[in-house]
């Protein structure tokens, strides 16, 4: 096992920029989740990790040792691609012994770590199967178990899950980070699917345009985005963010009512601003501002809103049950502690500053 | 509404009545080829067996003969030397196209400047007239004249005797087969190799694989249905391979480039022995269907 330090680093396509500088420090053992929209240059990052991609600038470093100029084989580290990458012409048993194999190992050291692998993984009644006789789950499985087999400093995961579908997706999703609890193997896991990154990470790299937008574990970026792109990004339903400007102690929402202002708001007043508030911190509130319902989806364990308030689309997400149809009025309040502010110039944070 | 329950009943029952009316007139449409097939290769083989089993020279009549065309073949040396000499013709018409074929697509797979140039220039050869180009091989080939042995001999090597020596003129029949002949297989592989999937290699690289071992353990294995189509094509036109033989050497010196196809031109076109030549001919062909079936079979085992 071993950390691994970014600095500086960049990468150009020709004369294109994909990724401006970035310097992120993953800790020893420590699971990673690099998490943005397509095109954010995550899976360009891992690559550049894996060293399957060149380093235009800056420094890449797992453990102690900068390896911007190894080659990918002498890197100690295992990749498990979108794909799966598997061998298509050898049995689930020589997909993973490949490594093995080349490196030349005793037979006994073979039959040994692919032995567990399988275990783990519960693999061991497919060993003679080929990839095209797996499914997507199983694939998936066999290209964990080849990464586990060499016994890596880092395991780098590319998108494993967007090829399966959600209830397997879940469930890898468990497997996966069960497994690391088992190894404790330094990772570094890239996705577009917050939810993902939500449930997995010890720490969540959330990327934008080739930018790190925010470090920290995934409740430090749901409770304190530190800008409106970690706000929308993290959290589903997305945040609702509503334009004005603070005045006199309340946030002036463009469409004219007033909303409470966090605690601990530091700015001048009379400053234009965001309002950010999470759809499950507005309650229904016999005191709150009315809002005409457009529509409802109950899920079960909650009750999902969308309703205007004062001509802004707002989403709201109630744990009570909601009896409210589409054209109803219903009375709704921010809870004022929750509420995060937003400088509707720079994107970043106003309030609670850490 | 009885009409509603009952129309699509009836549109279901006169659709599957067209079906069936569609399948009894099928045979009409398929009644040209048929008609080409049966005239053209059903009619011509019925009738090479035919003969092969009468006592038939051009001129003379015929007589039935039984196996006697068949049982005089195991008596014949010229026959047998032919076969063994095709054998040995084919083998060596794989054998090498296939290495080079193989090695340039490789090559010509990887990014390199000006690469569809080199690659146009380099399937050029398979686009000549095979008699065309043997003849001027053949102009090459001239021990005084030739430029080949000019240039054997401004490099400070020995002239060679090429095509006029019974050592040395199979090897050199091949390599005009091979010359002209290696472009198709690099064309099959290299299609083959653009549609391998690319993420394997990055996984193999990260496993530890160098070079050669991405060659050996994946490119290979994933590339041999494509090698094996290309073996099939090669074996069969190297087995029957005539016009660039029959214009360079002419089976010669004395017999000794010979091949089963050329032996059997002389049977029926010189000796005029139509008889003999179509039972080599039924001979040739079993040949060739063997070769072919073994090749097909490795094949169908791989994939």
């Amino acid at each position: 096992m071993a950390s691994v330090s970014l600095k500086q680093v960049r990468k150009t396509f020709g004369s294109t920029e994909v990724l401006h500088g970035v310097s992120v420090e993953i800790g020893d053992g420590e699971f990673v989740i690099l998490v943005g929209p397509s095109g954010c240059g995550k899976s360009t990052l891992l690559r550049m990790i894996a060293g399957l991609e060149n380093v235009t600038h800056g420094e890449i470093a797992i453990g102690a040792r900068v390896v911007n100029d190894v080659a990918p084989k002498e890197r100690d580290i295992a990749m498990v691609f979108q794909n799966y990458a598997l061998y298509p012409h050898m049995t689930v048993r020589d997909n993973m012994a490949f490594s093995l194999a080349l490196a030349k190992a005793p037979d006994t050291v073979v039959e040994a770590r692919v032995g567990r692998a399988a275990q783990i993984l519960g693999l061991a009644q497919l060993l003679h199967r080929y990839p095209r006789q797996l499914s997507g789950g199983q694939r998936q499985r066999v290209a964990m178990g080849r990464a586990i087999v060499r016994d890596p400093q880092v395991f780098l995961f590319d998108e494993p899950l967007s090829n399966l579908d959600a209830k397997l997706r879940v469930q890898m999703r468990a497997e996966i980070k069960q497994l690391h609890q088992r190894l404790r193997t330094t990772t570094v896991y890239v996705t577009h699917d917050q939810i993902e990154a939500m449930t997995m990470a010890d720490r969540i790299v959330v990327m934008n345009a080739g930018h790190v937008e925010q470090v920290g574990t995934p409740l430090e970026l749901y409770d304190r985005p530190a800008n409106l792109f970690v706000a929308g990004f993290i959290g589903s339903p997305a945040m609702n963010l509503l334009e004005g400007q603070i005045d006199g102690g309340v946030f002036r929402a463009r469409s004219g009512m007033d909303l409470p202002l966090p605690a601990a708001t530091e700015c001048q007043e009379a400053q234009t601003a965001i309002y950010g508030i999470r759809p499950e911190h507005i309650q229904l509130r016999d005191d709150g501002l009315p809002a005409t319902v457009y529509v409802v989806e109950p899920t079960g364990s909650e009750t999902q809103v969308i309703a205007h308030w004062a001509g802004t689309p707002v989403v709201c997400a109630f744990r009570e049950r909601v009896t409210a149809r589409p054209g109803d009025t219903i009375r709704i309040a921010p809870e004022p502690r929750l509420a995060h502010l937003f400088d509707n110039v720079t994107g970043l944070r106003i309030n609670g500053l850490q | 509404m009885p009409d509603g329950i009952d129309a699509p009943r009836e549109t279901a029952t006169r659709r599957k009545l067209s079906r069936r009316n569609y399948a009894r007139s099928y045979w009409l449409f398929i009644l040209p080829a048929g008609v080409v097939v049966a005239a053209v290769i059903l009619f011509p083989w019925a009738f090479t067996l035919f003969m092969s089993l009468q006592d038939m020279h051009v001129g003379s009549a015929m007589s039935f003969a039984g196996l006697a065309n068949y049982r005089r073949m195991l008596d014949d040396d010229r026959f047998l030397w032919a076969i063994l000499r095709t054998l040995y013709f084919t083998s060596l018409s794989v054998f090498f196209p296939t290495i080079i074929g193989v090695a340039a697509a490789v090559c010509f797979n990887k990014h390199f400047p000006l690469r569809s140039l080199a690659r146009t220039i380099f399937i050029l050869p398979m686009m000549a007239t095979p008699v065309a180009v043997a003849l001027v091989w053949t102009m090459m080939f001239h021990p005084q004249l030739g430029v080949l042995n000019y240039l054997l001999t401004s490099a400070g090597l020995p002239p060679s005797t090429w095509v006029y020596d019974s050592a040395t003129v199979i090897p050199t029949l091949v390599m005009v087969e091979t010359w002209q002949w290696t472009p198709l297989v690099m064309l099959i592989v290299l299609g083959g190799l653009a549609s391998l999937p690319a993420d394997p290699y990055e996984a193999a690289q990260l496993d530890g694989a160098n070079g050669w071992q991405c060659f050996r353990h994946i490119t290979l294995p994933l590339v041999w249905p494509f090698i094996l189509v290309a073996l099939v094509l090669r074996a069969v036109d190297a087995l029957k391979a005539f016009d660039t033989i029959f214009v360079i050497s002419g089976g010669g010196p004395g017999t000794s480039s010979e091949t089963l196809n050329l032996y059997l031109y002389q049977q029926a076109f010189a000796y005029y022995d139509i008889g003999f030549a179509s039972a080599i001919v039924v001979v040739f062909f079993a040949l060739i269907m063997l070769v072919t079936l073994l090749l097909m079979r490795r094949r169908s085992a791989t994939s």
